[in-house]
């Protein structure tokens, strides 16, 4: 798979921010206007990224709409949108979360998708679990059949989940699905790169990982050494995220780190417009780009 | 039980902590998943199709006669804890409680006496007691870096609710309560174990979308070295993604804040090995100490820490006990706001 070695992530889009709940309050704010998000992503476009990794998420799809030259966009979706269904469980039960989001398809995407027993809740639980999550899967896909796709990414809880299931069944049906049905590339986001990548070699499963690769070893499991081990000798395609450590780190200090890594790729969340131009000057000036 | 044996565990309950925690005991070397029990019969292919090799019951009783289990994860709503504890003990496991105990006084009661004097193990889920930041903070009011205590101010807020919502979570016979008892239950455990248990409560709740549950309560506690404090907490206010946790602790020395993200020291003059006025301690400078991270951080440590107080049969970090008082303390809250008086915690017994 093919990837650009730049990539923009939606974190800050979404108030997600690593420091401080006055940062995370702040890109809150900032990022529901629509109109705020996409001069920065005219920024990484002008600044010649145009790879984006986002979540199905109202602000930041509907800045995509906006976005004039989206069509120049490739974009990796990550799925399911799990902050979404996490919000609901806690009212009706993971299971009930995903049958809400099941029950607010379309008419036209329950034909779609073969779901019209979706109507009727006995038959939605009667399916089994998994089927019904693959539909799901479809289901936040077409959010995104507009655009140029380049890969999807499997959310990083659901790999996980599925690692700690210790069964291959689940990330090869994720595969599979996303190959035969779309052609594209899957990917996986993870937490838990140092266990991950093993589990995967073990099972034979050759497949793009991104995960945490950075300086001060933020999020980096089972161990920084492991990881960085890993990432040199696995001959896996490696995309690098939480490379500034959740901002706890300055471009000029994380990018040096990573200058000699076995990486593809780095996804970078930005935060404004001219954080866009000096991380991405960087980030270029010290990885070659 | 000798060191090499893997504690047999049961998970019972498979809502989203349930699901949390069957994964982490998977995935700790010195645990075995024996077993999966659910009221809801449906999961049975859930079980099969995560691939989990554990046989799912939806009877727990058939499970516990058939399965030989050394210890159980109770992830139920907290209103059938009780009875789901009183049948495990009948084959006396060690026993995992998620918070809070029960959803009344009365009930944690019942179960912290059923475990009294006995060997089980016993512990409840309040994470921030594996969670790095907080135990750092812990570690720095111990040693009095910031001198004695006078008094601190805590909040936690989420936004959560804002319209009437469905379920036992928000069902007062159920739960228990709204926002006190499920989620300011985890800063009162903080509360506890920084400061003790309080000497009175004098507290307020409302509802504002809710039928019988509080969104949101205000309490002022006092404790017996005359600290005295404050804890707000609303599941009702915009722009907090997570729940978002804020402790401003006051002393001789200076002052400690923590939340979620860092500690921020201010001294008046250098203590220990920190300068005199601001210091930061951020999470994300925090070295990894999990070697495996699902849902939350904290989890994975306060799942590692019952199986190995099974092995060693010695309590856990946070045990029944712990959340009794905790329990206690939520007991005091809701009194004081219904009777609108001062509630003397020895009076909650």
């Amino acid at each position: 798979m093919k990837l650009d070695r730049l990539i923009l992530g939606s974190n800050a889009f979404e108030g997600v921010s690593y420091i401080s709940r006055m940062q995370s309050l702040h890109y809150l704010e900032f990022f529901a206007k629509e109109d705020n998000i996409v001069p920065v992503l005219e920024a990484a476009v002008a600044a010649d990224v145009k790879t984006f990794m986002l979540s199905n998420c109202r602000n930041v799809m509907a800045a995509l709409k906006k976005f004039a030259r989206n069509k120049e966009l490739t974009l990796l979706p990550v799925i399911p949108n799990a902050y979404e269904y996490a919000m609901e469980a806690s009212e009706k039960g993971v299971l009930g979360a995903v049958l809400t989001k099941a029950k607010g398809f379309s008419m036209y995407q329950k034909v779609k998708l073969g779901l019209r027993a979706l109507t009727k809740i006995k038959s939605v639980i009667s399916k089994d679990i998994l089927d019904l999550l693959l539909e799901l899967i479809h289901f936040e896909l077409a959010s995104f059949e507009k655009y140029r796709l380049g890969g999807v990414i499997l959310h990083g809880q659901l790999t996980d989940l599925a690692l700690s299931s210790r069964n291959p069944d689940i990330l090869t049906i994720f595969q599979d699905l996303v190959r035969d049905s779309y052609d594209l590339e899957p990917l996986l986001a993870t937490h838990n790169f140092g266990i991950l990548l093993p589990q995967l070699m073990e099972w034979k499963i050759k497949i793009p990982i991104m995960a945490p690769l950075n300086k001060k070893g933020f999020m980096m499991r089972p161990s920084q050494p492991e990881c960085e081990r890993l990432v040199q000798d696995s001959g896996y395609q490696i995309i690098a995220k939480k490379v500034l450590a959740g901002g706890r780190l300055t471009p000029e200090e994380a990018f040096p780190y990573l200058k000699d890594k076995k990486i593809d790729s780095v996804v970078l969340g930005i935060g404004s417009v001219p954080e866009a131009y000096h991380t991405f000057s960087v980030a270029k000036s010290v990885l070659k780009i | 039980m000798e060191k090499e044996k893997k504690v047999r565990v049961g998970v019972i309950g498979l809502g989203k902590m349930g699901i949390l925690h069957t994964a982490l005991v998977n995935m700790i070397p010195q645990a075995e998943l024996a077993a999966l029990s659910d009221v809801n019969k449906q999961l049975a292919r859930y079980v099969e199709q995560s691939g989990l090799r554990a046989p799912f019951f939806s009877d727990l009783s058939q499970m516990l006669n058939e399965i030989a289990l050394d210890a159980a994860f109770i992830c139920t709503p907290a209103f059938a804890n009780l009875a789901v504890v009183e049948t495990c003990l009948t084959k006396n496991l060690s026993l995992f409680v998620e918070k809070p105990l029960a959803h009344t006084f009365e009930d944690a009661k019942k179960m912290a006496g059923l475990v009294a004097g006995k060997k089980n193990v016993h512990a409840t889920g309040y994470l921030f007691a594996h969670m790095s930041l907080f135990k750092k903070a812990k570690g720095l009011l111990d040693t009095n870096v910031i001198g004695r205590i006078h008094r601190f101010k805590s909040s936690m807020y989420t936004s959560e609710v804002f319209g009437r919502k469905k379920g036992w979570y928000y069902d007062k016979a159920k739960s228990g309560g709204g926002a006190v008892i499920n989620i300011a239950s985890h800063l009162l455990y903080l509360v506890y174990w920084y400061f003790g248990r309080p000497t009175s409560v004098f507290a307020r709740g409302r509802s504002i979308y809710s039928d019988g549950v509080e969104d949101d309560a205000t309490a002022l506690m006092e404790f017996s070295d005359g600290v005295s404090g404050s804890l707000d907490v609303s599941w009702s206010v915009p722009g907090y993604r997570l729940p978002y946790l804020d402790l401003s602790v006051e002393g001789d020395n200076g002052t400690l804040e923590l939340t979620n993200d860092y500690i921020k020291l201010y001294l008046y003059k250098a203590q220990k090995s920190f300068p005199k006025e601001w210091t930061t301690i951020h999470k994300i400078d925090m070295p990894v100490t999990s070697p495996f991270e699902l849902g939350a951080e904290g989890l994975y440590e306060e799942d590692l820490d019952f199986i190995g107080h099974c092995l060693d049969r010695t309590p856990p970090a946070v045990t029944w006990q712990d959340g009794l008082e905790v329990q206690r303390i939520i007991e005091a809250i809701y009194r004081s706001a219904d009777r609108q008086k001062v509630i003397f915690l020895n009076e909650v017994d």
